[in-house]
């Protein structure tokens, strides 16, 4: 049998086999078979070298012209099943309205977000945040913090002790020390963290919460700046009308001491019969003030030469507010429904 | 502290409305944490019983005829049996409004009743607090007096919360001159002249051994009869909470809520040679207190004494021994300043609090003992009492220390502009003494009550409370640029961020248990730690350790629900080296899910669990591949955990949770579970980039028949090591046991991939490396290509 009678049965074959193709995959099974590394046609030119040398180049270019048409009609009947496959596509039908699959997807905890977004103003502004141990000794929980042994302010931080001298910190204020301990003045910084307080369980209250503490020391930082920043953290939680409002409290720690309340964000400041606020048109949010110059001076900063400002805040009670929210408990009880809504 | 409006008004003129002056109270730093309205009553006047006989139709009720002032006398028939002729009584009048009911004209047993004589109960007071039947009233009482305006008994009482460094405004005189300054009004101060001076009665001598003691006022008062107080002073004890007793100790009560200073009376009768002693007690000293209770004191307690027995324990309670009794006819007046650190750490050490105690360990004044003295000798004399010469024992009253002040700070600290003129009057107004010194600055000296004043910081609190704190502007600061860094909370914000991107649910547990975590875990197999970390002073045994791990409370947590969840914590974990209470950062996710229906050599569940971890670890170091190795730890399941490990070192735990430990727990499912502790994982290392090759890669499927023990990780790593540079990944993708291989051999299809940088890989390249790197194989780990 010539070369030529056998190239075109082949290709008559390769052709047949197109045309019975419905789909992209027996289509490509036949290129294989045919066009392939290892198919009829390599098989077919390894014949060439049996042929006497002059009648190979006609051989060979006669199996590419052959090769080409086979090409050809390859993309032919790949246009052909494409066509094919398109129209099919097209004429598929669904129910849109069918409920939709499941995305795999986490949250962060409604406190958690709570507490980032103050970190994230601050830092905005400059801050640096910190954390640091829950578990500090007396010196930076109360002495560094001009509230010596025997202090009644001592009082209000009923705390839990876990060695005579180590106890779990009632509040991030530590931090203020240990911050300025290591670095000089300016410094900015927020303390997000978990703090401790042997308190009795209710809704409002609990033996363990979290707390963010600022902290800004420089020279001609005053009183202003707390209740600016603080405002604007309150705009950026709880809505752009929030006010701050300060008034005289007592802090060893600060002097002059505020409590800082913020707009009732359910009555908008009107009060009258409002759950949240009770009627007073304003929510307490903690205590700040002026960074005392005693603990100024207990970490060698001049308090003639530089003034500061602290504000420590339960994230929870900020929380509460934020999310209307009526048990502190549901922020550790993590139950299902609480999460997924306040994702 | 409750605060009865009406009492307050004797000091300064108030608004009316309680809420204004609330709102006062609240500026000056002192919220009020509630209001209490007095009930309405109207028509209650004071009657003195002209006559008073038998009711002529009831053995159990009398009849009066009751004068009252001006009107004509009142008929009122009464089953009270305290009441007789000359008592001077509460009457309420026909159309009277009262608490629970309204008089009207009625007739008692045939005979109209004008009215009803009343008990402290109809005028809302505490009925165990006052006599049983009709309230009495002395006789200095004008009968036809309105009894409600008289004793101001329709003025609200407020609840008023007092911070610790300010004792001087625990009590009616220290609110009323905050309230006084703040409105710019004169304060009224009762007189205050000692009254016994120069008297020539019995002498007495206080010795003080203990520097504790600073001052001791004390003066001896004969012909004291402890009989009932006057109605004025009995209503002002209830409203304010306090209850009556008797003449004397409704005066010291009555002193210390007016001026903040504690006072004791002891009957001088049981004081040999009227000497009193203040000293530390002795070691076993036994003390028997007024109310009878029996303590035996350390040397910690300070004691005022006899010459033969410890007569009050100072600033807290007196002794049963000296109490004043009825029969007391001689009494000596302590009114004495300790250090309050002292008394307060007795007061623990003791477990007692009183109202003396709660101003004492404050640290009161010392000028205030002759307040307190003055004013209690001044209201003993008016009772009846003869009073003889005061003395004072201890440290002289030295004058506060000046404050220099720098006018400057106002603005520096504050934030506004004041003129001096404006800052001078303001502490003026609270009885500040302020003189210039120097250009700029202040010399001031506190008012002796106001020893918290010490500091140009405490200054300033004074203006800024004076000129209002709405007055403070708000004003965004201009930080400064610095290098405190932020990257531990950045990380434990990677970590968050990154598990919820992988679909994790974060939450927050306590990290304080009880025993019963122990328990369960025993019950799961796995020992509680050694020595927890153990809260010394817990609220309840459910708070009584710190956690050593969160999978405790995961568990707990994953226990509450019963389809598959995904959650994550981070937290703080505790522990004990060297004796030493530790913490450290840890972070726990994981999932429970339905069980696969597969062999049981292989988890498709560890399998999610591992590329979830590798996935997180990726982000958090931005290292591309990981070791992993087989473990064994408790609370893992023994078969089916595993580490992770980068450069050697080991950075997760994860694995299964031991099925015992998931039922010990009541968990339904499931539980996977990988363990980081932050600490562990190695810096984030920012990643440099590789051109990748222009040129086509190509693989080679393997199926390699080795021993089931075998793990993929040492094929995947020796065939790597052995294809030498062109091969740019190994990874088994398939794991075949059955009748196919033979018995303990297992098959693992492994893609290889090749890839040149400078040219295409051809066939044959790709054969012949992978054709060595298989032999290489058989001869370290005897395997065969299946065929």
């Amino acid at each position: 049998m010539n070369l030529s009678t056998n190239l075109e049965q082949l290709r008559a074959r390769f052709e047949a086999a197109l045309k019975q193709s419905a789909d992209a995959r027996s289509l490509d099974s036949a290129r294989i078979a045919f066009l392939g590394r290892s198919g009829e046609v390599t098989a077919l030119r390894r014949t060439i070298g049996k042929l006497p040398a002059a009648e190979r180049p006609a051989a060979g270019s006669r199996i590419n012209e052959v090769v080409e048409q086979m090409e050809t009609s390859f993309r032919e009947a790949q246009a052909r099943i494409d066509a094919l496959d398109v129209g099919a596509s097209l004429s598929q039908r669904i129910d849109v309205t069918f409920p939709s699959v499941a995305p795999l997807q986490g949250s962060i905890h409604p406190m958690k977000r709570v507490m980032h977004d103050v970190c994230a103003y601050f830092e905005r502004h400059g801050f640096a945040v910190v954390v640091g141990p829950e578990m500090e000794p007396d010196y930076y929980n109360f002495d560094a913090l001009n509230i010596p042994p025997d202090h009644p302010a001592r009082e209000g931080f009923d705390s839990f002790f876990v060695t005579p001298n180590l106890l779990l910190r009632p509040h991030t204020s530590p931090m203020q020390i240990r911050t300025m301990q290591q670095h000089r003045p300016p410094v900015a910084v927020v303390v997000p963290g978990t703090c401790y307080r042997r308190d009795a369980v209710d809704a409002r209250h609990l033996f363990q919460f979290n707390q963010c503490e600022g902290l800004l020391v420089d020279e001609g930082v005053h009183m202003g700046h707390l209740k600016g920043m603080l405002t604007g953290m309150c705009r950026e939680l709880f809505g752009s009308e929030q006010q701050v409002r300060f008034r005289p409290s007592y802090f060893p720690f600060t002097e002059p001491s505020a409590e800082v309340d913020t707009t009732c964000p359910l009555c908008r400041g009107d009060g009258g019969e409002c759950r949240m606020c009770g009627g007073s048109g304003w929510i307490e949010l903690g205590g700040a003030g002026m960074v005392h110059p005693n603990v100024l001076r207990n970490v060698d900063y001049d308090p003639d030469v530089y003034s500061g400002w602290a504000f420590g805040f339960g994230v929870e009670r900020m929380a509460l507010v934020r999310y209307d929210v009526d048990d502190i408990r549901r922020f550790f009880e993590n139950d299902a429904a609480f999460l997924e809504q306040l994702a | 502290m409750r605060v009865p409006l009406g009492w307050l008004r004797d000091y300064v003129e108030l608004p009316v409305d309680p809420n204004a002056v609330a709102s006062m109270l609240a500026e000056l730093g002192f919220p009020v944490a509630a209001i209490e309205t007095r009930p309405v009553i109207t028509g209650v006047i004071a009657g003195r019983i002209a006559e008073l006989g038998k009711h002529p139709n009831a053995d159990r009720l009398q009849v009066g005829r009751i004068e009252i002032g001006d009107g004509a006398p009142l008929t009122i028939a009464t089953a009270a049996t305290n009441v007789a002729a000359g008592q001077t009584i509460a009457v309420a009048t026909i159309g009277a409004r009262l608490p629970q009911l309204t008089i009207e004209r009625r007739k008692m047993r045939g005979l109209e009743s004008e009215g009803m004589m009343i008990s402290a109960d109809e005028l809302a007071l505490p009925a165990d607090w006052f006599e049983d039947g009709i309230m009495q009233f002395d006789p200095a009482l004008q009968p036809g007096t309105d009894v409600v305006e008289y004793f101001r008994l329709g003025e609200a009482v407020l609840d008023v919360e007092i911070t610790s460094n300010r004792v001087d405004a625990m009590s009616m005189i220290g609110l009323a001159r905050e309230l006084a300054a703040y409105q710019s009004v004169p304060l009224r101060l009762p007189e205050l002249v000692h009254p016994g001076a120069g008297s020539r009665g019995p002498t007495h001598k206080v010795t003080i051994e203990s520097p504790d003691c600073r001052r001791f006022v004390s003066q001896i008062f004969s012909d004291v009869h402890p009989g009932a107080s006057p109605a004025w002073m009995r209503i002002r004890l209830a409203l304010a909470g306090q209850r009556p007793i008797n003449r004397l100790v409704d005066i010291s009560n009555y002193v210390m809520l007016e001026t903040s200073q504690p006072l004791h009376f002891y009957d001088a009768a049981k004081i040999p040679h009227h000497h009193l002693i203040v000293r530390d007690a002795r070691a076993g000293e036994r003390f028997v207190a007024l109310d009878g209770s029996v303590r035996e004191l350390t040397p910690q307690a300070l004691v005022i004494a006899s010459e033969t027995s410890a007569e009050c324990l100072a600033g807290l309670m007196g002794a049963r021994n000296s109490e004043v009794t009825p029969a007391t006819r001689e009494l000596i007046l302590e009114s004495a300043n300790f250090n309050g650190a002292r008394i307060r750490r007795t007061a623990q050490e003791l477990g007692v609090r009183t109202e003396a105690s709660s101003r004492h360990e404050k640290s009161l004044a010392p000028t205030l003992t002759e307040m307190g003295a003055a004013r209690a000798a001044q209201l003993l004399a008016q009772s009846g009492a003869t009073p003889h010469e005061a003395a004072a024992f201890g440290q002289p009253l030295a004058p506060p220390a000046p404050v220099e002040f720098e006018t400057r700070d106002v603005k520096r600290i504050l934030g506004f502009e004041l003129p001096v003129q404006e800052i001078r009057e303001q502490l003026d107004r609270l009885g500040f003494k302020v003189e210039p010194a120097g250009k700029s600055a202040l010399r001031i000296v506190a008012p002796p009550w106001r020893t918290d004043v010490t500091s140009s910081a405490d200054v300033l609190e004074e203006i800024a409370r004076m000129t209002g704190y709405g007055r403070i502007a708000a004003e965004i600061p201009a930080v400064r640029a610095h290098e405190i860094p932020s990257s531990d909370y950045r990380r434990e914000r990677k970590v968050a961020t990154t598990l919820a991107a992988l679909g994790y649910r974060e939450i927050v547990t306590y990290s304080l248990h009880g025993a019963q975590v122990f328990e369960k875990l025993r019950r799961g197999g796995v020992n509680p730690p050694k020595r927890p970390v153990e809260v010394l002073n817990p609220l309840s045994e459910e708070q009584r350790y710190l956690r050593h791990s969160l999978e405790p409370a995961m568990l707990e947590y994953l226990a509450r629900t019963d389809v598959p969840e995904r959650t994550f914590e981070i937290g703080r974990i505790f522990y004990t080296e060297d004796r030493q209470p530790l913490e450290m950062s840890a972070v726990l996710f994981g999932f429970t899910a339905e069980p696969l229906d597969e062999p049981d050599w292989r988890d498709t569940h560890f399998l999610r669990a591992k590329g979830d971890c590798e996935a997180f670890l990726r982000a958090l170091t931005a290292r591309k591949s990981f070791e992993s190795a087989a473990d064994e730890r408790p609370a893992y399941h023994p078969g089916k955990t595993g580490a992770l490990l980068l450069d050697g070192h080991e950075i997760a735990v994860l694995g299964q949770v031991d099925p015992r430990l998931q039922r010990a727990f009541g968990v339904r499912l499931p539980v996977y579970l990988c363990c980081v502790h932050l600490d562990d994982i190695p810096a984030y290392e920012i990643p440099q980039f590789k051109p990748p090759s222009k040129y086509p890669s190509t693989y080679r499927d393997l199926a390699l028949v080795c021993d089931v023990e075998l793990p993929a990780q040492r094929l995947e790593t020796a065939l790597r090591a052995s294809a030498g540079p062109w091969c740019t990944l190994v990874r088994t993708f398939d794991e075949y046991r059955g009748p196919q291989v033979p018995a303990g051999k297992k098959s693992l299809a492994i893609r290889v991939t090749l890839r040149k940088s400078d040219a295409t890989i051809t066939d044959a390249e790709a054969d012949e490396v992978v054709a060595k790197a298989v032999s290489a194989l058989r001869a370290e780990f005897g395997v065969t290509l299946r065929a």
